[in-house]
């Protein structure tokens, strides 16, 4: 099934405006609301028994997706379509963050960003080498997490004294115990095989309170991809990423000791609810040096995350300017307290 | 050619008054830094220490002293040597001077600060000077054990009294260290992030209202006690730290050691 969000006014293409949070018409400026656009705008058509081939409304150009696309532009005539039987049913994400940066705000959020780079080569800092700027809807599973944790421990307390001229030390032992419920809300991972983990989560944090229930126009404009995990496959990822969180916790709870040795420590931890949710990020591909990097932005906070390329030559001067610096003051305070330089 | 070899020896006479005029207070005061009466250096050995002392002694403006003795005559080591400066000061007018003392009789030494060198050379660099000459004193190379004490005063004397001249603090190779570890710190944290840093804390996702120790218990179990005796400052050999005052009126700064 192929959608197409016409404009009420003049029939053209709508898409999605980060700005407005409406659906806006490129040719005669009109915006419509997601929620008030009229049913017979909504154009859909069925290509039955064909799964996987899509045509496009306007020109009639076949539409060629990957199989985990669900949302792109005509190849041909360039309309944004929204794919939505593979938005529908299982597929149907729940929730969805809109895109509040725009493609233009994106731009100059990563030129301003290239410039930041302390470390990286003089003609990478330009930043005017974006070769292309894709806005994605990236498939994540947010996890609501419940679990329970016991601990034991065994706490010392240390105390040194003198009497005459003997130091005394005492150590006092102490049993400790702790049962701690934890709970965590939605604890993102994502679900897409072709982002780097590493990359995505280093976007975070998302702020939840733009966290919208999922409407597809919201995708017009933009490519959007459907999982390849499901939430189950994605479960253990996300408890290896809450477990420091919640050793931090524990250790929080248990205070006023020199020192803690755990002897045992149990975590068990249960999704209670998982949301299928789709988060926004920009794709910047950025021509340097015959090479193309790759980096992601925060479609919503407009975070910048990827390897930069790195001047050696940059880095040898921190570090010779951090070094020779900070020998010199060294330097003056030990003259200054000792009134010899060498 | 004539005027031009008048004017040579013009110059040539000119320097040599000058060395005249430069070296006679010295050679004047030659025999008097080194008071070898164990017999513990030879001739030419004394010779060299007088000179090496003049030279520091200049630097420092006081006189480096070396006195050696078969017998205190019963009296202490640091009486012995307060009698000794005071009959040299009463003599010389000398008042600041550093004045090691070997009595090979009664198998001790000790290092004072007078005048001046009390405070540039304060009780605590006297042990540390100590401590450095030790080594030489145990090894019966005596002539040495003046040489690096010497030294060694005269370059603690470099240093604003009071402050420790062997501080790590001080030392040039523990700058060199701090600032390469400062800069390898400051540098790789800045390479580590700068593919974007990681903003999500332990607190980004905990949910507060349900997040909670439902019960606790610390439960005092034993106690252990240990003892040990609080450390002496001083070692064995050690003496007359702190210095004192001689017969004469003079206070000084010294210590003394053992061997």
């Amino acid at each position: 099934m192929v959608i197409h969000y016409k404009c009420p006014n003049c029939g053209a293409d709508m898409a999605f405006d980060s700005e407005s949070g409406h659906l806006n018409c490129p040719s005669c400026g009109h915006e419509e609301t997601i929620e008030t656009l009229p049913e017979e705008n909504i154009e859909r058509k069925f290509d039955e028994g064909e799964a996987k081939e899509y045509h496009c409304e306007n020109c009639g150009a076949i539409i060629l997706t990957e199989a985990e696309t669900t949302a792109t532009h005509c190849g041909f005539c360039g309309a944004p379509v929204v794919l939505a039987d593979r938005l529908t049913g299982d597929l149907a994400p729940a929730k969805v963050i809109p895109f509040t940066v725009s493609k233009d705000e994106a731009v100059a959020a990563f030129k301003k960003w290239t410039r930041g780079g302390r470390l990286t080569p003089r003609g990478f800092m330009s930043g005017e080498r974006i070769k292309k700027m894709t806005g994605m809807y990236v498939p994540f599973w947010l996890y609501d997490i419940e679990g329970e944790a016991h601990v034991q421990a065994i706490g010392t307390q240390v105390r040194t004294y003198q009497r005459g001229d003997t130091i005394y030390t005492e150590t006092d032992f102490y049993d400790v115990f702790r049962e701690i419920d934890l709970s965590y809300l939605k604890v993102p991972a994502d679900a897409s095989e072709k982002m780097d983990d590493v990359l995505m989560d280093k976007l975070e944090p998302y702020d939840y309170s733009d966290l919208k229930d999922f409407r597809m126009p919201y995708l017009a404009g933009y490519l959007a991809e459907k999982y390849d995990f499901d939430d189950e496959q994605l479960f253990s990822r996300v408890e290896s990423k809450i477990i420091p969180y919640i050793d931090s916790y524990i250790s929080t709870t248990i205070s006023g000791y020199s020192s803690v040795s755990y002897t045992n420590k149990q975590i068990d931890a249960q999704k209670k609810k998982v949301y299928y949710t789709l988060f926004p990020v920009w794709m910047v591909y950025y021509d340097f040096d015959n090479k193309e990097h790759t980096f992601a932005m925060n479609g919503q906070t407009g975070k910048v995350v990827g390897k930069p390329p790195i001047s050696s030559g940059k880095v040898a001067l921190w570090f010779t300017g951090i070094a020779a610096s900070s020998f010199v003051a060294m330097k003056a305070i030990a003259f200054a307290v000792g009134g010899v330089l060498w | 050619m004539v005027k031009h070899f008048s004017q040579k020896l013009a110059w040539a006479l000119l320097m040599g008054l000058l060395l005249i005029a430069c070296g006679m207070p010295a050679f004047a005061q030659a025999a008097d830094l080194i008071h070898d009466e164990a017999g513990l250096l030879s001739g030419e050995e004394a010779q060299e220490l007088e000179a090496l002392a003049e030279q520091y002694g200049a630097e420092q403006d006081v006189d480096f002293l070396f006195l050696t003795t078969n017998s205190t005559d019963g009296q202490s080591i640091e009486a012995y040597m307060g009698d000794f400066f005071d009959a040299r000061a009463d003599s010389t007018g000398q008042e600041d001077a550093v004045l090691l003392t070997i009595d090979i009789g009664g198998r001790e030494l000790y290092l004072a600060g007078f005048g001046t060198a009390e405070q540039t050379l304060d009780s605590e660099r006297v042990e540390l000077v100590l401590d450095r000459i030790m080594p030489e004193i145990q090894a019966e190379d005596y002539g040495g054990a003046f040489e690096d004490a010497v030294v060694t005063s005269s370059e603690y004397m470099e240093y604003r009294p009071g402050v420790n001249p062997e501080s790590i603090f001080l030392k040039t190779w523990f700058h060199l260290a701090i600032a390469i570890l400062l800069a390898g710190i400051i540098v790789g944290s800045m390479l580590y992030n700068a593919g974007g840093k990681v903003t999500t804390t332990p607190g980004t996702y905990v949910d507060r209202d349900h997040t909670r120790v439902r019960s606790q218990d610390d439960r005092f179990r034993n106690k252990t006690v240990t003892r040990r005796k609080v450390p002496k400052n001083k070692d064995g050999g050690g003496f007359g730290g702190g210095g004192g005052m001689t017969g004469g009126g003079r206070s000084f700064s010294g210590g003394g050691r053992s061997f």
